[in-house]
């Protein structure tokens, strides 16, 4: 093009204005001339300076940046997490000791019983969770003593001969567990036959016995993820409706529980009750039973002018569950971490206008709500300033049967499947969320948790699994709501890209080029060298 | 106005009911008029329980979740403020309670902790503020060890607790003067009161006007109490305080904002040469007004609290006996004989609502009344505080603090606390007092005997990031003068996350506590007593740095790096070749070509004109 300048120059010299005025805008009117031909050894130092600033930027710059921006997340054992929340870790089962105390009875026709009867109890039971296994007791259960220090033994079974024209019967002891089963002398199995009449009858009073336990496992397997082959087969409506109910109203477990018991009502008075002898008297009872599983601390409070949430004098069914006046009534959660219990009594004329045949139990003064407590409804005393222990009778006793529902029993094999769970929700959640950071003391806890959860299943149905399984949930519920996880860090796409195009554009740039330029000029060399071949 | 009555004089003898713990709960209003259309009104509420009681959990008039909360944490006296606002001692002189009733701005604590070590104490401390944040919605969990002290000289228990006990309490405190306090914190301090704000003197608390007060201050005291020759209880004081502006208090609800008055209503200085029917210059209208309780409280007083003593009156006025007080029907008036300044009301047991009101009294006419009618001047206070910040620039503070002792007669002592953030580094060596004179003859003259003002100091440096400056200077003022004291102080440059959300709007910095000691030498009631007085809290700037600062400097370093890095990459890899030899760059083939097209306009403008010009030298060529 330069040339056609000069062309032009040389055909039309009238205009020479134009190329006089050229050498001042530079180089344009210079001649292009072919570079003399580029040495080999600067060609080689070039190629190696590009290979060393990418070796550079990939081998050290990447490493850096990858360290220095990754969040921490701590191993997590997570087949083993997702094995526990799907319940292929443990098999729980719950084998359940029963002695059978023969009495009298000789060494060999004892044993037969027993087979028999075990026998008879497979036959019953398809569930393999929940197992029943007989042994003979060791000495005769007349002292009480040796079958309560036995903790592996969850019944006894005391045989005594009978009145021989009656048929069996059985009755449960009222504190111990102990079953006393009546026979006619008669009905004892013989050596060799194949069944026997009072081996069926043992099993089939075992087995009703221990049925409302069975479907509470049956049901706490049945509503958890577990998917293995350890899951009962059909447990019926009813029973899960019944049971659900019981479960969805029990506390959560605890060591401690606060019981507070609260008079309330809407005017002035009464303004004093005789609460303190009130449950010396009809709720200490049960406490000193519950005592080696839980503590209780009891309050109680008077509160005047507390009007309810509902204004209504006949409360319907959905007026129960917004009489509490959550927002004026001082029950604000306790302290210490225990969970409180609330008992309240309100003094005022309402009434419930709810036949409670869906529970029974229940008085029509009272409801229960579930995992919070329970209130009674209680007419204005006659003394109109005091509440009298008398008075307090029927709602302590109502109470205190709340207290027993609210206060659900069963409790490793809940606790364990919590436990579970909460692992297995953490590991959904690790998998889901990349970029949520795992601080290494959530692994701790996750570690902790799994080897308690291994202790516990080991030991179901014994002592020591209640105190695991408590471990095991504490540590998973920590693990779970760990602060710092909660609050997770958020870059959002366009702050990286801002904070790192200022830094890899003007870098990134001369790089790419600089090494598509080599590729380019390595390609032509390779193309002149074949075309020489 | 038919169903109010006016009370004359009717002389009832009563004594007060003193503060005997016997009965399980008392409460009282006490209204008191200040000059400039203020009306202090105090409220109390004070309610016990026995000591085996407390513990075995049974609570009827003390509140249960206060006490579980005193219980867990080991708490064996216990004081909470909630204040806003600012008293004003020059208009209206000494403070309520002798000022151990209030707090700094925001929200104060301070407890007495039973705990064998500090570890322990600290750790109670901790369940103690987290739990009362939760029970009054205040942010008192960020009470944290940069924010907490433990007063050497201050702070003595109130209660009377046993040698035993006293030997492993902890004392500690502290302040958030930030706390912005309203409603939110009103509502679960009604709820602790037996009456709950239903029936009784709390029924007329109400948020709207308490927190438009000119200043209020509530206060929860819990002490144990031991009454000679009878048993100890616990005892639960919960105190209101407020100042209200009796103007502001009165407008209506449903219409609050204020509007000029009608012309006709202007109240005009016609002393001024200027004053014509079109011209007015407002007069400060300090003339009393009138007003009742419904309208300064928003709402009536609906009858008695049940629970209290029928002989105590639950509300008093503190006016001179010839000011003029209407009640409604079946109140009775009583007035104790040697106070001519009093007048208390006992109510009907019915629940009916009180009203009481005051009306205008004219200041002409046969009668014609005074300021002295009107409200009983105010007591002077036995000291004036008042601190601010000086210095200059981002880095170099310091405070000043002006303390005055009004009376002629008598020196006051008194205990001057700071509890400083640790990010005010502050520079002990620089701490001067200057006395001068401020009344008689020598007025405004510097005392020679400097050094007798500061009597004791306790220091307690900071740590950064750990905790706060504590600073309590014992001092004696002489009589009729004031002490400049001042000492200096560094800002510091905080981290990029320690800024608060707004931090262009300062650092509250707490109320310095004074702690007026009691002195027997004095003659007058109030300086026998250990008495309290805070001054303002205090706004600190701090340098603040420019929030987007983390992308600046990503960016500007970016730059640096990228343009080192270019230029170093280039000159490792470009060949160098003559001008002519290597290939064209872009732009000067741009700029090549833009100069062609300009050449060639050029040559064809030049065309054009030797064309016209041979044209029009033919045409001349003809008209020759």
């Amino acid at each position: 093009m330069s040339a056609d300048i000069i062309n032009d120059g040389d055909s039309k010299p009238a205009s020479a204005e134009a190329t006089v005025s050229l050498p001042a805008t530079g180089i344009a009117t210079v001649e292009r001339k072919e570079p003399p031909p580029e040495k080999d050894a600067d060609t080689r130092r070039r190629t190696w300076i590009v290979i060393s600033f990418w070796l550079i930027a990939v081998f050290i710059g990447l490493p850096i940046w990858w360290n220095t921006t990754t969040i921490y997340r701590a191993n997590l054992p997570l087949t083993q997490m997702t094995d526990w929340a799907d319940g292929k870790a443990c098999e729980p089962v719950f084998p359940l000791r029963i002695a059978l105390d023969v009495g009298s009875l000789p060494e060999q026709e004892a044993q037969n019983l027993l087979r028999l009867t075990q026998h008879a109890l497979d036959d019953l039971n398809d569930f393999s969770g929940h197992h029943l296994r007989l042994q003979l007791a060791q000495a005769p259960a007349e002292t009480i003593t040796p079958v309560r220090d036995d903790s592996n033994v969850a019944l006894t079974i005391r045989l005594a001969p009978g009145d021989a024209a009656h048929t069996a019967s059985s009755s449960l002891h009222p504190h111990l567990p102990i079953l006393d089963v009546q026979y006619p002398p008669n009905s004892l199995p013989t050596a060799n036959s194949p069944s026997s009449g009072l081996a069926t009858y043992i099993a089939t009073q075992l087995g009703s016995t221990f049925a409302e336990e069975q479907n509470i496992i049956s049901y706490l397997l049945e509503t958890s993820s577990i998917t293995s082959e350890h899951k009962p087969k059909g447990i019926s409506q009813e029973v899960v409706d019944t049971v659900s109910k019981r479960m969805t109203r029990s506390l959560k477990y605890s060591q401690t529980y606060h019981l507070t018991f609260s008079l309330f009502t809407n005017g002035p008075v009464p303004s004093s009750w005789d609460i303190e002898a009130a449950i010396d008297e009809y709720l200490k009872p049960v406490l000193d039973m519950l005592k080696p599983i839980h503590d209780f601390t009891i309050d109680t409070q008077v509160q005047l002018y507390a009007a309810p949430g509902v204004q209504s004098q006949v409360l319907g069914k959905e007026d129960l569950s917004s009489f509490i006046n959550a927002a004026e009534w001082p029950l604000s959660p306790s302290i210490g971490g225990a969970p409180t219990v609330n008992f309240i009594v309100y003094i005022g004329n309402q009434t419930i206008g709810v036949p409670s045949e869906t529970s029974p139990g229940e008085t029509s003064q009272s409801w229960m709500i579930p995992q919070w407590g329970s209130v009674y409804l209680l007419a204005p005393p006659a003394e109109a300033t005091h509440v009298s222990s008398e008075t307090l009778k029927q709602p302590i006793l109502t109470f205190t049967s709340h207290l027993l529902t609210l206060l659900a029993r069963i409790r490793s094999a809940d606790l364990l499947l919590r436990a579970s769970s909460s692992l297995g929700s953490l590991a959904r959640l690790t998998l889901a969320l990349p970029s949520i950071s795992i601080p290494s003391n959530v692994a701790d806890g996750v570690v902790k948790t799994i080897h308690h959860l291994e202790l516990a299943c080991a030991s179901l149905g014994g002592a020591k699994s209640l105190e695991h399984a408590r471990i095991a949930e504490a540590e998973a519920e920590r693990a779970f709501f760990e602060k710092s996880m909660v609050g997770q860090l958020y870059f959002p796409d366009e702050h990286k890209v801002a904070v790192y195009l200022p830094l890899l554009g003007p870098i990134g740039v001369p790089l790419v080029m600089g090494l598509l330029n080599e590729i380019k000029t390595w390609k032509n060399k390779r193309s002149q060298k074949l075309k020489a071949a | 106005m038919q169903f109010f009555s006016f009370l004359l004089t009717v002389l009832v003898p009563f004594v007060v009911a003193s503060a005997a713990p016997a009965a399980d709960y008392h409460e009282q209003l006490n209204l008191k008029p200040l000059p400039q259309n203020s009306l202090l009104a105090s409220f109390n509420f004070r309610s016990n329980t026995s000591l085996p009681e407390f513990e075995a959990h049974n609570f009827r008039f003390f509140p249960r979740s206060l006490g579980q909360i005193l219980q867990h944490a080991g708490t064996r006296e216990l004081h909470l403020r909630f204040s806003l606002g600012r008293w004003d001692a020059e208009t209206w002189g000494a403070r309520p309670w002798d000022g151990t009733k209030e707090g700094g701005t925001g929200v104060e604590l301070w407890a007495w902790l039973e705990a064998e070590s500090d570890d322990e104490a600290d750790h109670k401390w901790l369940t103690l503020t987290n739990a009362l944040s939760g029970l009054f919605c205040a942010s008192l969990n960020f009470i944290d060890s940069t924010r907490t002290t433990r007063p050497v000289m201050s702070f003595r228990p109130e209660g009377d607790h046993p040698n035993t006990t006293m030997a492993n309490m902890h004392l500690l405190h502290g302040v958030l003067p930030r706390e912005v306090v309203c409603t939110e914190n009103l509502t679960p301090f009604l709820k602790l009161l037996p009456c709950k704000g239903k029936a009784g003197v709390s029924s007329l608390l109400d948020g709207h006007k308490l927190f438009d007060a000119s200043w209020q201050s509530m206060a929860i005291d819990v002490k144990p109490v031991c009454p000679t020759g009878e048993e100890c209880v616990l005892q639960i004081e919960q105190t209101i305080d407020m100042v209200l502006d009796i103007e502001r208090s009165k407008r209506p609800r449903d219409n609050p904002i204020p509007r000029p008055p009608p012309s006709h209503e202007l109240k005009c200085n016609t002393t001024k040469p200027y004053h014509a029917d079109d011209t007015c210059f407002p007069t400060d209208s300090l003339n009393a007004q009138e007003w009742n309780l419904n309208q300064i409280f928003g709402k009536p007083m609906l009858g008695n609290c049940p629970l209290t003593d029928p002989k105590t009156p639950p509300v008093c006025i503190q006016a001179p006996h010839s000011r003029d007080v209407f009640t409604s029907m079946g109140v009775e008036e009583l007035k104790e004989p040697g106070n001519e300044n009093q007048r208390c009301y006992l109510l009907p047991s019915n629940d009916e609502e009180f009203h009481l009101s005051l009306p205008f009294m004219p200041r002409d006419g046969d009668r014609p009344k005074t300021d002295a009618d009107e409200f009983v001047q105010p007591a002077t206070p036995l000291l004036y505080a008042e601190r601010s910040l000086t210095g200059h620039g981002q880095e170099h503070g310091g405070v000043q603090a002006i303390l005055t002792n009004p009376s002629p007669g008598a020196e006051v002592e008194f205990v001057y606390m700071e509890s400083l953030p640790w990010f005010m580094r502050i520079y002990l060596h620089t701490l001067k007092a200057r006395i001068s004179h401020r009344t008689g003859s020598d007025a405004g003259q510097t005392l020679h005997d400097d050094d007798d003002v500061i009597k004791e100091i306790y220091y307690r440096p900071f740590l950064d990031r750990q905790r706060g400056t504590q600073l309590e200077i014992r001092m004696k003022i002489p009589p009729g003068s004031t002490v400049f004291m001042a000492y200096d102080f560094e800002k510091t440059i905080l981290r990029y996350t320690e800024y608060p959300p707004d931090a262009n709007r300062g650092f509250d910095v707490a109320a310095a506590v004074i702690t007026i000691l009691p002195s027997n030498s004095s003659t007058t009631t109030t300086a026998r007593r250990m008495s309290n007085l805070r001054t303002t809290s205090m706004l600190l700037n701090l340098p603040t740095p420019d929030f987007s600062m983390p992308y600046n400097v990503i960016i500007f370093t970016s730059t640096c790096i990228a343009l080192a890095f270019g230029g170093l990459y280039n000159i490792l890899v470009r060949r160098f070749v003559g001008r002519d030899e290597g290939p064209e760059v872009s732009l000067v083939k741009l700029r090549r070509r833009l100069q062609e097209a300009v050449q060639k306009v050029k040559a064809r403008a030049m065309e054009r004109l030797g064309a016209a010009g041979k044209e029009a030298k033919k045409v001349e060529g003809k008209s020759d």
